[in-house]
């Protein structure tokens, strides 16, 4: 069961990793935002997963892990809201207009609607 | 103060419980006996005045959608096994990219959706954001028809037929029969 625990908390480190790397690497808000995500999907589901199971089978304590539930339902909730506001926010202070996108409708369609 | 329906006060209240009592640690003690009755009375009052206040912001149309067991059911389904193989295929995906094994080719693409419902368009912009790989950045509705503006961070066509293929996914079927 140890083992399970740290292979799931190993993972998720790795997708940590991978989401800071990439933040430090991509060059344009978008696409670092896009990286961002990665830590605070799986990053956070393995390590909920992996404290679930610890709480459960070595603490034994149920209601750690009713919160933990919570917690990660939360987390499943309210994230996607605030990575829309931000990327969305970005783009009307025109953080997209120096950029090399390789087609980019929604600027199209705001012009035309203006 | 706006008069609100009561079925919508009701599902409001029992939902506000429901977090009372998993905040309180009381939904164990419920099983396993020992719990404590001054605290469930408490949190049944709380969840009354909260449920008075909050309920129309809380519930926009239908107040016991979820109740139907078939579609809670096809909910679960959903969130725990087609969401979660979507978001494990992106993730390794970006992480790919992040480590530079492959190239990124980002732009904002429109996509489009037959769903109607508020919940619904909701539910599929927030799972479409959260896959990494893909941030809904505005829903537009045009000719009765509502669209997406996503920024996806590589982009195979610019298509809206085709790009909501390869976006949207299997996600789009199943959130239809949940929320529609």
């Amino acid at each position: 069961m140890r083992y399970i625990i740290d292979i799931l908390i190993a993972i998720s480190l790795l997708f940590a990793l991978a989401g800071v790397v990439g933040m430090i690497r991509f060059r344009d808000v978008f696409s670092r935002m896009q990286a961002s995500t990665n830590i605070s999907t799986l990053g956070v589901i393995g390590v909920i997963l992996g404290a679930i199971i610890y709480s459960a089978v070595v603490l034994g304590d149920y209601s750690m892990v009713v919160k933990l539930v919570v917690m990660g339902i939360f987390y499943i909730i309210t994230n996607p809201i605030a990575g829309h506001a931000v990327a969305k926010a970005a783009y009307r202070r025109g953080m997209a207009k120096d950029l090399e996108l390789e087609c980019d409708k929604y600027g199209e369609d705001l012009e035309n609607a203006d | 103060m706006k008069k609100i329906k009561f079925s919508a006060f009701l599902s409001t209240a029992i939902v506000c419980y429901l977090f009372w009592l998993v905040l309180t640690g009381q939904i164990v003690s419920i099983f396993t006996g020992g719990a404590s009755l001054q605290i469930l009375l408490a949190g049944a009052l709380v969840s009354i005045i909260a449920a008075l206040f909050s309920a129309r912001f809380f519930i926009r149309s239908k107040a016991f959608y979820l109740a139907n067991p078939v579609k809670f059911f096809i909910w679960i389904y959903y969130s725990v096994i087609v969401f979660m193989w979507e978001l494990i295929k992106a993730n390794i995906d970006v992480a790919l990219r992040a480590f530079g094994f492959k190239k990124n080719k980002p732009g904002i693409v429109k996509v489009e959706s037959d769903l109607k419902s508020d919940y619904g368009l909701a539910a599929l912009a927030n799972s479409i954001t959260l896959t990494p790989g893909t941030i809904t950045l505005d829903i537009a509705e045009c000719d009765g028809k509502n669209y997406f503006y996503i920024h996806w961070i590589d982009v195979a066509t610019a298509d809206v037929k085709e790009a909501g293929d390869a976006i949207k996914g299997t996600m789009e079927k199943w959130i239809r029969r949940i929320w529609e």
